[in-house]
């Protein structure tokens, strides 16, 4: 009795979409940033002069989603006061871990993001 | 003959009334010991509200639908549409809370009246699981309207689940039911609110109540000493303390209706998985643990945390095992009482800092940033005082 119930009540995995496209990437200006949906997952993904940058948005701490601060170029977490710079890492704040890296692909004029392998 | 007469005889007729009578009547008239007063009504209101809950639960569920695309907008039909639907659900919310603050005092009660100590230790047990239930209803509960602060306090409130050693991650994945907050975490708090917490209440409530009469309320007397009231002393619960129980649920009702009217809660922006907001912060009753978080960073500080939350509720259960003195009464039990008061003043102190914090507050005439540490921070000048991503 136990055992089914407690497979039943164990979340079923509901297929993550690999590549997303990035709606309307090529449009956004270098230093603008975008989230969007990855799967479950809040993605965020920044324009740069050189390409583009996707991470999790998810913060490592506790979950909050961190937003662009394309001035000072790191990622600011809205909860705890949390920095990260532009590769992800840990510049101050409580977070225990990077930010997850996302894999981009510009193929012509769409722009697609993907989790890490 | 008389229509009560009728049925009186058709009872008769099967059951043994006379027995029932009595068993009815020993309950009713039963004493209570003679300091038992104002201080003992918090049990009984904590019922009240319980069943308060049940009823407003129930009406606000026939409009109420718990998904992410409906579950905001049935509230907003509740409070805007159906008649007298906002009386119910600001029933329900501000009932919540006063239900929390009545077990809290009911809780300090007992513990500082020794009613903990044997033989009713686990009539102490029982009531810290309903206080943690309250707690369960008050967390779930506050997901269902689905707006941006709830959906955000939900996303921090199971992520620091993931702390926990060893099984952390796997027990926000089954919390959440997948890896954010969404669709799944909804149902499930839902299901958990409406279905399994009350039934889990009722059946624990219905404990609780029956070994508080088995036992009979505790007297101020040491532990193997306690003598049956006599007659003459004892406090009648009919109709005597029953009066003062009617008196507060009078005022319960005032007050119930006046919060409401006065001071409704709010129904915000429906959530938005894709923007957190500024300055999240939980319901009061999750404020220290919420504030004592903070102190604790990194991954083995983010441990250290679940443990100094989880310690004090380890405490609670297991305390009339732990003090196992003799003496109930307050002023022979300066241990226990200083126990009780150090951690009654840490929790409203951390409390307190937890809602202060990230604010603007005036002592003084001093103007203070309070930062997310709870640390003032004098303001000087008026620009450029704030982080740049928190706006006031
Ligand atoms: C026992 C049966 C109960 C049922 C059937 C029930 C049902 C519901 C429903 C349908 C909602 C969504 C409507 C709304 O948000 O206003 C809700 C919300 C809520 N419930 Fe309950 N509930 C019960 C007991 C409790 C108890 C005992 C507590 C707390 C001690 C509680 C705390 C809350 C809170 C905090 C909310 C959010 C209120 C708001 O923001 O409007 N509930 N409940
Ligand atoms: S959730 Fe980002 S700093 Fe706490």
């Amino acid at each position: 009795m136990g055992i089914p119930a407690m497979m039943y009540l164990w979340p079923a995995a509901r297929g993550g979409s690999t590549n997303v496209e990035v709606e309307g990437a090529i449009d956004l200006k270098p230093g603008r940033s975008k989230t969007l949906q990855v799967g479950s997952k809040a993605v965020i993904v920044v324009r740069e002069r050189s390409g583009f940058l996707a991470f999790s948005a998810v913060c490592t701490h506790l979950g909050c989603l961190v937003k662009w601060d394309a001035d000072s170029k790191k990622f600011l977490c809205p909860c705890h006061a949390a920095v990260f710079d532009g590769n992800g890492k840990v510049v101050s704040g409580p977070p225990p871990a990077p930010l997850e890296a996302y894999v981009v692909k510009e193929i012509g004029d769409k722009v697609y993001v993907a989790p890490p392998a | 003959m008389g229509f009560s007469k009728v049925i009186r005889s058709f009872l008769d007729d099967r059951f043994d009334t006379k027995l029932a009578g009595d068993l009815i009547n020993k309950q009713v008239y039963k004493r209570l010991p003679p300091h038992t007063g104002w201080a003992h009504v918090f049990g009984s209101l904590a019922l009240v509200l319980f069943l308060s809950q049940t009823v407003t639960g129930i009406l606000l569920l026939m409009y109420y639908r718990p998904t992410p695309d409906e579950a905001h907008a049935s509230i907003q039909f509740i409070t805007g549409e159906a008649k007298f639907g906002w009386l119910y659900r600001q029933v329900h919310a501000w009932g919540a809370t006063l239900m929390i603050a009545s077990v809290l005092f009911h809780m300090i009660r007992t513990y500082f009246m020794g009613a903990y100590k044997k033989p009713r230790e686990l009539t102490w047990v029982t009531g810290v699981l309903l206080f943690i239930g309250t707690i369960g209803f008050g967390f779930t509960g506050y997901l269902l309207p689905w707006n941006q602060v709830a959906f955000w306090a939900t996303t921090v409130g199971t992520d620091s689940a993931s702390k926990v050693p060893y099984i952390g991650d796997w027990l926000q994945y089954f919390l959440r039911g997948g890896d954010a907050v969404g669709a799944e975490t909804l149902s499930r708090f839902f299901v958990v609110h409406v279905i399994i917490l009350p039934w889990i209440l009722l059946g624990t409530v219905a404990v609780h109540l029956f070994l508080m009469r088995l036992n009979n309320l505790a007297t101020m007397e040491r532990v193997g000493e306690e003598k049956p009231t006599p007659r003459e002393c004892g406090i009648p619960f009919f109709p005597v303390h029953v009066a003062k129980e009617a008196v507060v649920m009078v005022l319960l009702v005032a007050v119930l209706v006046t919060l409401s009217v006065v001071s409704p809660w709010e129904i915000g922006e429906p959530a938005n998985p894709l923007m957190t907001p500024p300055h999240i912060k939980p319901e009061w009753y999750f404020l220290p643990s919420y504030q004592l978080l903070k102190y604790f960073e990194g991954s083995s500080g983010a441990l250290l945390g679940i443990l100094a939350c989880s310690v004090p509720f380890a405490l609670l259960i297991f305390w009339p095992f732990l003090d196992r003195g003799k003496e109930r009464h307050p002023r022979k039990r300066p241990l226990a009482v200083s126990v009780g008061i150090l951690g009654l003043t840490a929790a409203v102190f951390l409390g307190y800092l937890g809602h202060i914090s990230e604010t603007d507050v005036t002592f003084f005439g001093q103007k203070y940033h309070i930062t997310l540490m709870g640390w003032p921070e004098k303001i000087t000048g008026d620009v450029g005082a704030s982080p740049p991503l928190i706006d006031h």
